[in-house]
């Protein structure tokens, strides 16, 4: 079966009409959104009297339009406060963790969702509840546990536990998906003589693509921002990861005042997930609409 | 292609897992016999190297409360690397910043090798007083790099007897970057309104906010941060700093003192010399958009206001005084809370003697009045100089001879800080009156 | 549900999240719900040390103003904020999946703030947006003839809270309405509107009805964040707690680590453990009653 194509619609005025309530409620959002983030954007190209004189918009617009923006406070920012260092790692945490979270949570929330045996509603509902869990109530009893095993500061250690913690929400999310996929297929793949495993591997994995690009998406931005355990668990220069590193210059920021180095450090821990969702949202549309055997 | 992708992902992780236990490394370091190069440098170095009894093979970790970015934090570094090469000591610094509060027990509980630290001198012996070395002997010793005087001689005396009355008699911390919370103002607005000596009464107090109010600037502001400061110096004026404890620790608020300081500040407000702003100042607004732009002529702040406002207040004139006395039951100008950080050696660190020089290194001489410089904040040494900014806090500080606790206790108990707030800036927006707020904190008592 | 004997793939497959969730989230969870019948001061305070104190906890903490503040402002939070950002969210959902041209475009930018470190977005809100004299919205109430509102004064600084994150979170509670609306079938659509149907009755007999498990995950997802609410309140009060801002576990924290400037402050971590427990037990009552009501309307689709 060919894959609908989306025909481009020709402007259909009667159509648009009836649309604009919601054109008009989207635009105002959005242009709100453009207004904030971009006043962030501003500040991290001035100094902090700059960001708090009530001229600020102007000041940037003047520099914008005369050529003469500054960017040290980016240079600032990647080079003596080592983000580039806490880039990489950023990166590696969440790449890593991102892949082994769904090798972990996929197979387990296809298993219960779809398969009946004793327990499952238990480990459903306990997979709920440690979503309810304040992380402080984790954090600390682990701290004492990884400290005594003298493994603070790997990065062994803080990518298993983000692995871990992000792994019932992954489950959660994706036993809505699997639930909804048709049993066809493994009666299908049975009377063709493949495995149960190999079933959930070649078929139902691939199908619940979009489920899966979706909370990967979302673990990679959840971990990517993620500071309060990397705080406790990695907070040693060398393993010390993006939002840490953000964090800790806020916090020095606050002695010193330097506000726009601040934003600047922001904008560059921000791009790569807004770049990611960017880029990844086109699978989602893509995996959304297409392939699925009706009924 | 998706069986692909995930033989793909799996080859990542693998490559991934066995690069990345190899990047990790635990802090602990793994003792190792003094380097060659380490003897050498010691033959070249100063003289403080042989004579400290510095361990052979000394290693130190040191966490501190400073982030790297910090100009403290920054000096630090430079310090310690200075260190390292004058007496070959290895130093193996941890910037925590102020997570340290947070991380720190339960690394000693735990038995992880850190040899020195340092926080907020009440914290350091409250917190971690469990994990102190007795400092008495190392302190009362003399040395080379203190000009063969007693260490403890050559460095602030008001802060080494405050580390001795906190450590019950003994020293068990070395206070350093001091600081005082008192009254910081901007000079310049005070001469444009024509004040020539600072207030030391109430009632000159308000002469001063008229004068300001007349020229055009508001006298004084605060945010949430500091509210509790505000209001607990001013009701330690009125009954004294050990009432104000009680009150805090038995929830009493029921003294006719506590109206009385209500209705100063409602006084205040009417007169318009309390900024409308601080009812909406959440930090560091009072500071950042008020003060560091002159519309603002005094706050009631630390002595570390300069250098966190410093980007925004170059040529700012700096000026300091102590706040006013207001009851004869209170205490007087006497009467203000400072501190400083200090560090702390852990009692079962293998390197008491490289630790305490360190600290030496950290509190006398080049490194003592670098950290002043680059921070504006106080140097240890008696013989350094004072940044010029707090010129006038120094004597307000030397004439301190009662120790306020931090807020005068009123942050003791969050319960207690936010009524305060509340009360103040509903004091402010005219939501309250004095009586009101009294009757907020009276009604605090279970 | 397949009851074949499959016994052999299950066990593989749940072995891996069933250890990391004993280690990760049993063990702390039982070693922190015990410690909340106990007395115990720090963090890492031997077991030895901690005496036992039965409810006592619970009891102090219920007695405690701050605490019942706290309470009432995530009561707050979660119905009032709840009802509006899920609501705005559906209804940016349904505009969007309508057919509007630039759709990859608003959604982008609807769900840009959520991507964005949540102490930029709170500074700038606190900086810019509600600054009295020049900031946004003041300006342009200004322009509008309007009088300037005080907007971190006391009691408003909750409001302004609440609206500054309820902007971040519209667009990832909408990206799953999305998710979940796209999966209607355009048949439903199609059959309706050949019925006659108009936008109205097509959104109230048709999406909300098939949407139901997806409105489910989104509270109990809304509700998981509220209990756990507290980088905004530690935004909005960034020194010390105020009644406006604070939230159960921004005051669990202070228990916990002391975390205010008063280096006298007692820490108390045993009625710290006990906030969090009632905050865990609050997501699962909700997530037990959102399946109860929602179980029977699950349309196989």
């Amino acid at each position: 079966m060919a894959k609908p194509e989306k025909l481009k619609e020709p402007l259909n005025l009667k159509k648009e009409v009836r649309l604009t309530p919601g054109y008009l409620l989207c635009a105002i959002w959005v242009v709100f959104t453009f207004v904030v983030v971009g006043w962030v954007i501003c500040a991290s190209m001035l100094t902090s009297s700059e960001i708090f004189s009530g001229t600020m918009m102007r000041t940037f617009f003047e520099r914008l339009t005369s050529f003469t923006l500054r960017f040290e406070n980016y240079v600032k920012a990647w080079t003596t406060q080592k983000v580039s260092v806490f880039f990489l790692n950023s990166l590696i945490y969440t790449t890593i963790s991102c892949s082994c979270i769904i090798l972990v949570a996929a197979p387990a929330a296809y298993a219960l969702s779809r398969f009946k045996f004793p327990g499952n509603a238990l480990i459903q509902n306990l997979i709920a509840a440690a979503l309810g869990i304040p992380a402080i109530m984790i954090i600390m009893p682990l701290f004492g546990l990884v400290t005594s095993l003298k493994m603070t500061n790997t990065r062994f250690t803080i990518i298993l536990l983000y692995i871990a913690m992000n792994v019932p929400f992954t489950i959660f999310f994706l036993l809505t998906f699997f639930k909804n996929l048709s049993f066809t297929f493994e009666e299908a793949a049975a009377i063709d003589g493949c495995s149960p495993i190999g079933t959930f591997w070649r078929i139902m994995f691939p199908l619940a693509q979009p489920g899966i690009i979706t909370v990967t998406v979302f673990n990679f931005i959840t971990i990517w921002n993620e500071y309060f355990m990397s705080m406790i668990f990695a907070n040693k220069t060398q393993v010390r990861p993006v939002a840490v590193g953000l964090y800790n210059m806020i916090q020095s920021m606050r002695y010193t005042g330097d506000w726009g180095g601040m934003f600047a450090s922001v904008v560059i821990v921000f791009a790569p997930t807004f770049v990611i969702y960017l880029f990844l949202s086109e699978k989602i549309i893509a995996g959304v609409t297409g392939g699925a055997i009706k009924g | 292609m998706k069986k692909s992708m995930r033989v793909l992902s799996m080859f990542i992780v693998l490559l991934m897992a066995l690069t990345a236990c190899n990047s990790g490394g635990t802090p602990a370091p793994a003792p190792t016999p003094a380097p060659t190069a380490g003897d050498a440098s010691q033959a070249e170095a100063s003289p403080a190297a042989e004579d400290s009894g510095i361990e052979p093979g000394a290693q130190l970790v040191y966490w501190t409360m400073w982030n790297e970015a910090e100009p403290q934090g920054q000096v630090i570094a430079e310090a310690a690397e200075a260190f390292e090469k004058a007496t070959g000591v290895k130093m193996d610094v941890n910037f925590n910043g102020r997570d340290i509060r947070k991380t720190l027990e339960p690394a000693l509980a735990a038995g992880e090798e850190i040899d020195l630290f340092d926080e907020d001198v009440d914290r350091v012996i409250n917190n971690w007083g469990a994990y102190l070395l007795p400092l008495d002997d190392l302190v009362n010793a003399s040395y080379d790099d203190t000009n063969g005087q007693p260490y403890r001689s050559v460095v602030s005396k008001t802060l080494m007897d405050l580390a001795e009355q906190l450590g019950g008699g003994s020293i068990q911390q070395i206070p350093y970057q001091p600081f005082i919370f008192t009254v910081m103002y901007n000079k310049d607005l005070f001469d444009n309104a024509g004040i020539t000596s600072s207030p030391k009464t109430w009632d000159e107090f308000l002469d001063v906010c008229a004068k300001l109010k007349e020229s055009g600037v508001d006298a004084i502001t605060v945010d949430d941060a500091y509210m509790a400061a505000l209001f607990g110096y001013t009701l330690d004026r009125i009954v004294g700093a050990e009432k104000c404890a009680e009150m805090v620790a038995n929830l009493d608020f029921s003294d006719p003192g506590v109206l009385k300081a209500c209705e100063l500040w409602e006084n205040m407000v009417n007169e318009g010399y309390l900024s409308t702003k601080a009812a909406t100042n959440v930090w560091p607004a009072g500071q950042v958009d008020e003060f560091a732009k002159s519309t603002v002529a005094m706050y009631l702040n630390g002595t570390w206001l300069p250098n966190e406002i410093k980007e925004q207040t170059p040529g700012f004139n700096w000026g300091s005084f102590a706040w006013p006395a207001i009851e004869s039951t209170g205490d007087g100008i006497e009467a203000h809370n400072y501190g400083g950080q200090s560090y702390g050696i852990n009692k079962n660190t293998k390197y008491p003697n490289a630790a305490f020089a360190f600290v030496r290194w950290m509190t006398v001489g080049e490194y003592d009045q670098k950290l002043a410089d680059e921070s504006m904040g106080v140097p240890m040494a008696n013989d350094a100089t004072w940044p010029v900014q707090l010129a006038e806090a120094k004597e307000v500080f030397d004439n301190s001879s009662i120790r306020l606790a931090w807020a005068a206790n009123m942050e003791d108990d969050p319960e207690v800080n936010t009524v305060i707030k509340d009360g103040l800036s509903k004091l402010v927006t005219g939501a309250y009156n004095a009586q009101q707020f009294a009757d907020s904190l009276a009604a605090l008592k279970k | 549900m397949i009851r074949r004997k499959n016994t052999k793939m299950i066990v593989i497959f749940l072995t891996p999240a069933l250890i990391l969730y004993a280690l990760v989230f049993l063990y702390p969870v039982i070693r922190t719900s015990v410690m909340s019948f106990f007395k115990v001061e720090t963090v890492s305070q031997p077991v030895s040390e901690w005496s036992f104190y039965g409810v006592g906890n619970y009891i102090d903490l219920f007695r405690s103003n701050l605490f019942n503040v706290s309470m009432a402002n995530i009561l707050r939070l979660w119905l009032v904020g709840g009802i509006v950002v899920l609501a705005i969210a559906l209804l940016f959902a349904v505009i969007l999946t309508s057919g509007v041209r630039l759709k990859r475009f608003f959604r982008s930018v609807i769900y840009l703030p959520n991507v964005i470190s949540a102490v930029a977005m709170g500074t700038m809100w606190l900086n810019y947006v509600y600054n009295i004299d020049y900031g946004l919205f003041n300006n342009v109430i200004k322009f509008f003839g309007g009088d300037p509102v005080m907007w971190t004064g006391p009691v408003t600084l909750f409001w302004s809270m609440a609206i500054a994150y309820g902007f971040g979170m519209v667009g990832y509670h909408m990206l799953i309405f999305i998710s979940g609306i796209e999966r209607i079938g355009i048949d439903y659509y199609e059959a309706a509107g050949i019925e006659g149907a108009n936008v109205f009755q097509k959104f109230f007999y048709i999406t909300l009805p098939l949407l139901k498990g997806v409105v489910r995950s989104n509270i109990v997802i809304w509700t998981v964040a509220i209990a756990g609410f507290f980088v905004w309140g530690q935004l909005f009060s960034p020194v010390n707690l105020s009644n406006d801002t604070v939230t159960p576990v921004n005051y669990m924290y202070e228990l916990v680590f002391g975390a205010s400037s008063s280096a006298n402050t007692a820490r108390n971590t045993g009625a710290g453990a006990a906030i969090g427990v009632m905050m865990a037990m609050l997501v699962v009552i909700v997530s037990i009653v959102t399946t109860l009501i929602t179980r029977h309307d699950d349309v196989e689709l």
